[in-house]
């Protein structure tokens, strides 16, 4: 078992979540086909372990030092956090989300079978490093979805029709989203232990990960004590999206950027 | 009575205080420190080192219990333990350090940066400051929240506490931190380290470098550019590793790898396997340029510092190189030599560091310039005696974020 048969592997997997998903999509309307929806996830998901596990065994060693091998992990990792969160939540759009991402990582791959062979440098081949990125993955984009919410709650208080359950629904995903948020931040702070001798350095990345972070504790707490002034609350959201933005992709292209160590752009 | 009516009936700095106060307090805080960097500033960073951060700790959470307990009525305490504060220092913190994330935080020709401290943040009076008054609501909170137990604020006391044993553990904890490092060569053993101000320093044992092993990838081919030599295919990314029998395209030309040695030396018009210092590697390659099936066959390495690389000029335009090679990874085989006269042995490896006796040892880097035929070996030693609180901080935090994933925002789905 090699890589030599991912695309069939790959394509097995692929062609399952499509029709899960497409069952996802049909159980908005008849909630009774969702079950069908969930077995095809789950028979795909253990396809995938079938190829991670057979993979190590043939390496001999755990399948995490190259970049292709990270996009492995995250595809098997990407619906375990959906199913969680779903069990919990019921966002099915978020299922949907995990599986689409999962499918995503799992295309890149095939798409580019040079880079199943991209090397990784010593200090990212962690236990640390696949989920250190999948809790930010999670954590970004269900904060971007409440980024959505807000501005269809401004869009709609500009008409005259806002609903308070809008920005409920926003706050319970800050809750979420943070929630990742800070797990990120700490086992990113666990890893640069292991790795660089100190778990925070100020590097520019972390800095802007740190700011992302105290923008939704002020949304939190503002919104915790002022349930009422719901303009100002959609306001500081929309701004600490802002920031989560700047320490995504714009970090690189501030006047620190060359001091960091999360340059390598490449995930 | 929404805030709005309060805020109308009540004078500035009458009771109870509200945001204008709140950031009142907060600037002139943040205006203090700056005054103090300009005035008085030292050009040594304030750090507390043992047994006085100790000290500064007990003292401060005694002070800060006292005050919850007793003085819970006064003007100040009351508005410590409220919103309005709490919001403000987190704003006013969140702006210091957005300073920071803009301004690169290295020595500058700008007297405003320079005046003002605005290159260290971390050390800035202003800084300082409003982080004592973040730390003091954060504190207060807790310490209301832990006396007045319900296991409803289980989660809120887990981010919160937590937060604070982290923030004030890393804080307290710069001035006891020790990061040194410490150069080894193979076969020798050295324990005089150097400390990040280059002082030497020297450590209560030695450390014996019995072999220092380094494992490379493959090098990797890519497609140059022969008027700026600039990588020409996948934007400098994904380039392709060199493996025998392996078939590349680039353009319109196809590689064909016909044989790789990773050690290997010129010799005439062919490259042969030698075990010698500074032998790069080397392959055999045929070029086949699919537009007129003509075929080149040639040689190329990517040298080393002691041999010239070898390059493939397939066109006017581009040249195939082999790049030099990446490390996999980099590993020390050590002793350290105990006073007592003991001996252990381990291996050092990037993100595999080895504790003994309060230290933690890394593999921090080698001689690059000499990869993997480097008999050197530096090592990092990072002394953190406050790990332990700033770990328990980090742990409760962590479990708090769970509980949150979990629970979810429920105050708002209760109250409304």
């Amino acid at each position: 078992m090699t890589w030599i048969d991912f695309p069939l592997y790959s394509s097995i997997i692929i062609i399952l979540w499509i029709i899960g998903l497409l069952f996802l999509v049909i159980s908005y309307k008849k909630q009774s086909v969702f079950k069908i929806a969930t077995a095809m996830f789950a028979i795909g998901w253990i396809v995938m372990m079938l190829f991670v596990v057979k993979l190590w065994l043939e390496l001999d060693r755990p399948p995490m030092r190259t970049l292709g091998e990270t996009r492995l992990w995250y595809a098997t990792f990407l619906p375990l956090i959906g199913f969680v969160t779903y069990a919990r939540w019921k966002y099915k759009w978020f299922l949907a989300y995990s599986f689409i991402m999962a499918s995503m990582f799992l295309i890149i791959n095939y798409l580019n079978p040079e880079t199943y062979s991209k090397t990784l440098m010593p200090a990212l081949q962690s236990p640390w490093f696949i989920p250190h990125v999948l809790v930010y993955l999670f954590s970004y984009a269900v904060l971007a979805a409440s980024s959505i919410v807000a501005i269809k709650g401004w869009y709609d208080s500009y008409k005259g029709n806002f609903n308070i359950e809008t920005l409920k629904l926003a706050d319970n995903l800050v809750y979420i989203g943070f929630a990742f948020l800070t797990l990120g931040l700490l086992f990113g702070a666990l890893w640069a232990k292991e790795a660089w001798g100190h778990y925070w350095t100020w590097d520019p990345k972390e800095v802007w990960a740190f700011l992302t972070w105290m923008g939704y504790l002020i949304y939190i707490h503002y919104r915790h004590f002022h349930m009422h002034n719901s303009k100002q609350a959609l306001t500081i959201l929309a701004l600490a999206f802002v920031v989560l933005l700047v320490c995504w992709f714009g970090v690189n292209y501030l006047p620190v950027a060359n001091t960091s160590v999360h340059t390598y752009t490449q995930y | 009575m929404s805030e709005n009516n309060i805020k109308i009936q009540r004078g500035l700095w009458e009771n109870p205080w509200g945001y204008v106060e709140s950031f009142f307090i907060g600037i002139g805080l943040i205006v203090t420190g700056f005054f103090l960097e300009v005035f008085v500033a030292s050009d040594k960073a304030f750090t507390m080192s043992y047994p006085f951060n100790i000290y500064f700790l007990v003292g401060y959470i005694l002070v800060l219990f006292v005050l919850y307990k007793w003085f819970y009525t006064t003007q100040l305490i009351r508005w410590l333990t409220k919103v309005p504060a709490s919001i403000s220092s987190i704003v006013l913190v969140t702006l210091l350090v957005m300073i920071m994330g803009i301004i690169p935080q290295i020595p500058s020709q700008n007297n405003i940066i320079n005046n003002l401290g605005l290159n260290h943040i971390t050390s800035n009076w202003a800084f300082l400051l409003i982080i004592f008054q973040f730390l003091t609501c954060l504190g207060l909170i807790s310490i209301k929240r832990i006396l007045q137990f319900k296991w409803s604020n289980f989660g809120f006391i887990l981010n919160h506490t937590g937060l604070f044993l982290a923030l004030i553990a890393g804080i307290l904890g710069t001035g006891d931190l020790q990061r040194l490092s410490l150069s080894v060569y193979e076969n020798k053993a050295n324990f005089i380290a150097i400390d990040e101000n280059r002082n030497e320093v020297e450590l209560p044992f030695a450390i014996y470098l019995k072999d220092f092993l380094i494992d490379e990838y493959n090098p990797k081919l890519a497609l140059v550019d022969n008027k700026n030599g600039s990588i020409a295919h996948n934007d400098g990314k994904n380039l392709y590793l060199v493996e025998k029998g392996e078939t590349y395209y680039f353009n319109n030309f196809e590689v064909k790898i016909d044989k790789f040695f990773p050690n290997a030396i010129r010799f005439g018009s062919r490259y042969e396997v030698v075990n010698e210092i500074g032998s790069p590697p080397a392959a055999k390659i045929s070029v086949k340029n699919i537009e007129n099936d003509s075929i080149q066959t040639a040689w190329i390495s990517s040298g080393s510092f002691r041999y010239p690389y070898e390059s493939l000029k397939i066109s006017e335009d581009y040249s195939i190189v082999m790049t030099i090679p990446e490390v996999k990874k980099f590993s020390s085989d050590i002793d350290i030599l105990t006073k007592q006269g003991d001996r252990i042995s381990t291996v050092l490896e990037v993100n595999k560091p080895y504790k003994y006796n309060g230290w933690k040892i890394y593999q921090l880097s080698y001689d690059d310039k000499m990869g993997k035929w480097s008999n050197l070996s530096v090592i990092e030693l990072v002394k953190d005696p406050w790990l332990p609180l700033t770990y328990i901080g980090i742990f409760m935090m962590i479990s708090g974020a769970i509980y949150m994933f979990w629970m979810g925002n429920k105050i708002t789905k209760n109250k409304e």
